[in-house]
């Protein structure tokens, strides 16, 4: 079936199987691998990406039902290769390692910050729960998000994340 | 790639209603997909035909009146509740149960609807819906009936809803807005993880007290018709009296009823208060 969505704010257009999920429309279709595969079923959160706004596992939606709408993916992120402030508080906070799961955190964490610019940690916390990171041990990765919103970033306890 | 199917995205009732009529049981509603896509993928079901509900019209929304309660519909998201000014301020419960369903991308795209549809002994929204006296109205080319959801669950996965109907809203009686409640769910880890056990209360506004225990019995198991003022013991013993943990992966049967008399507890001391 033929597949109209915009991503990124640019439109494509694809004919795609009826069947494909978002994650492997915008990976195989669109090319746009950012976006990755973690669990496949909605449990670990590395296929996050924004729609209408809003975050989801890519992985559970169906691309046809997205005929239409419009997405954002990591790919957005960077505003002419030049890495968002969000990005950048990952980089400066070491909130990436092996960074398979970042692209899902930082879209998470996009969705969290356009709906509450100056999020406590137990919102930070609430907001990220659909995300894994097996590498981090999320610490540093709230410090991120902390940081990235303007706040202070050191003064967390350590051992509560 | 998922397993071959059809998507069709009908748009009106009577669309839908004739999809379901020719196709029954080969056919799988699609509302968020959160749990459908998950059990397409591990080939636990092999639907003919994929039906988005989402694009149905009159499908969509939250509304309250004082004559008609609160009414939820067939695309309402769990977030969609969570946002929800009058549940906010008067279903303390809904909140309560909406907030402990899985993680805030799920609750982006699950509905309240497909939560209870998919009739898992654990699933959030059954205990606030049972404890609020909730009824679905379920519609089909045959017509449309109401259903207590004291009758609307039958088994493990197994629901009062034919192959040919669809469960379009359902209902909160006005008379169980502003009462008190509160949730609590046994898991593992925070954001999603099925439930161990789960035990919600509730106080409504004339003074009967009514908990819902999950994961403790085929169906969520509704315990109504109490005192607000029961004393605690008394509640305990109607709640075991009422449930049949089994012991499984995740937890045997005697931490069950251990943690189920726990919550109980605590919700009676922290509802009462």
């Amino acid at each position: 079936m033929k597949i109209r969505v915009t991503i990124n704010g640019a439109l494509y257009e694809r004919e795609a199987p009826e069947t494909i999920n978002l994650l492997h429309f915008l990976r195989e279709y669109v090319g746009l691998t950012g976006t990755k595969e973690g669990c496949g079923g909605g449990e670990c959160g590395a296929c996050t990406v924004l729609l209408d706004g809003h975050a989801v596992n890519s992985c559970l939606v169906l691309a046809a039902e997205v005929d239409g709408k419009s997405v954002r993916t990591i790919e957005g992120e960077a505003d002419d290769g030049q890495p968002s402030a969000l990005q950048q508080a990952f980089a400066k906070r070491h909130a990436v390692q092996c960074g398979f799961c970042s692209p899902g955190v930082v879209m998470s964490a996009r969705a969290l910050i356009e709906r509450n610019p100056k999020p406590n940690v137990e919102e930070i916390k609430e907001g990220l729960e659909g995300n894994f990171c097996r590498c981090t041990g999320y610490v540093q990765i709230i410090e991120a998000v902390l940081e990235a919103t303007g706040q202070e970033a050191s003064t967390q306890e350590r051992s509560d994340a | 790639m998922l397993q071959h199917f059809t998507y069709l995205a009908p748009k009106t009732r009577a669309e839908l209603h004739s999809v379901l009529a020719n196709e029954g049981a080969a056919a799988s509603l699609l509302a968020g997909g959160t749990d459908l896509l998950v059990n397409v993928r591990a080939g636990l079901v092999h639907p003919k035909v994929v039906v988005d509900t989402k694009k149905v019209e009159d499908f969509a929304g939250i509304a309250w009146s004082e004559r008609d309660g609160l009414v939820i519909y067939a695309s309402a998201t769990i977030n969609a509740v969570l946002g929800d000014a009058k549940i906010r301020s008067d279903f303390p419960l809904l909140i309560a149960c909406a907030h402990d369903l899985a993680s805030h991308q799920i609750r982006n795209r699950a509905t309240v609807i497909g939560n209870v549809v998919n009739a898992s002994p654990c699933a959030d929204m059954a205990p606030a819906l049972l404890c609020l006296g909730a009824h679905a109205v379920i519609s089909s080319k045959r017509g449309e009936r109401e259903v207590s959801f004291s009758a609307f669950f039958k088994g493990v996965k197994r629901t009062a809803v034919a192959p040919d109907e669809v469960v379009e809203r359902v209902v909160v009686p006005a008379a169980s807005a502003g009462g008190r409640g509160g949730y609590y769910k046994l898991k593992r880890i925070n954001g999603h993880d099925l439930g161990i056990v789960g035990v919600a209360l509730c106080i409504d506004r004339g003074g009967e007290m009514r908990l819902t225990v999950g994961s403790c019995a085929p169906t969520p198991v509704l315990i109504d018709g109490l005192e607000a003022s029961l004393p605690a013991d008394a509640v305990v013993a109607k709640v075991l009296a009422a449930i049949s943990p089994i012991s499984d992966v995740r937890a045997t049967k005697e931490y069950r009823s251990h943690m189920v008399e726990y919550y109980v507890r605590r919700l009676l001391d922290e509802v009462r208060s």
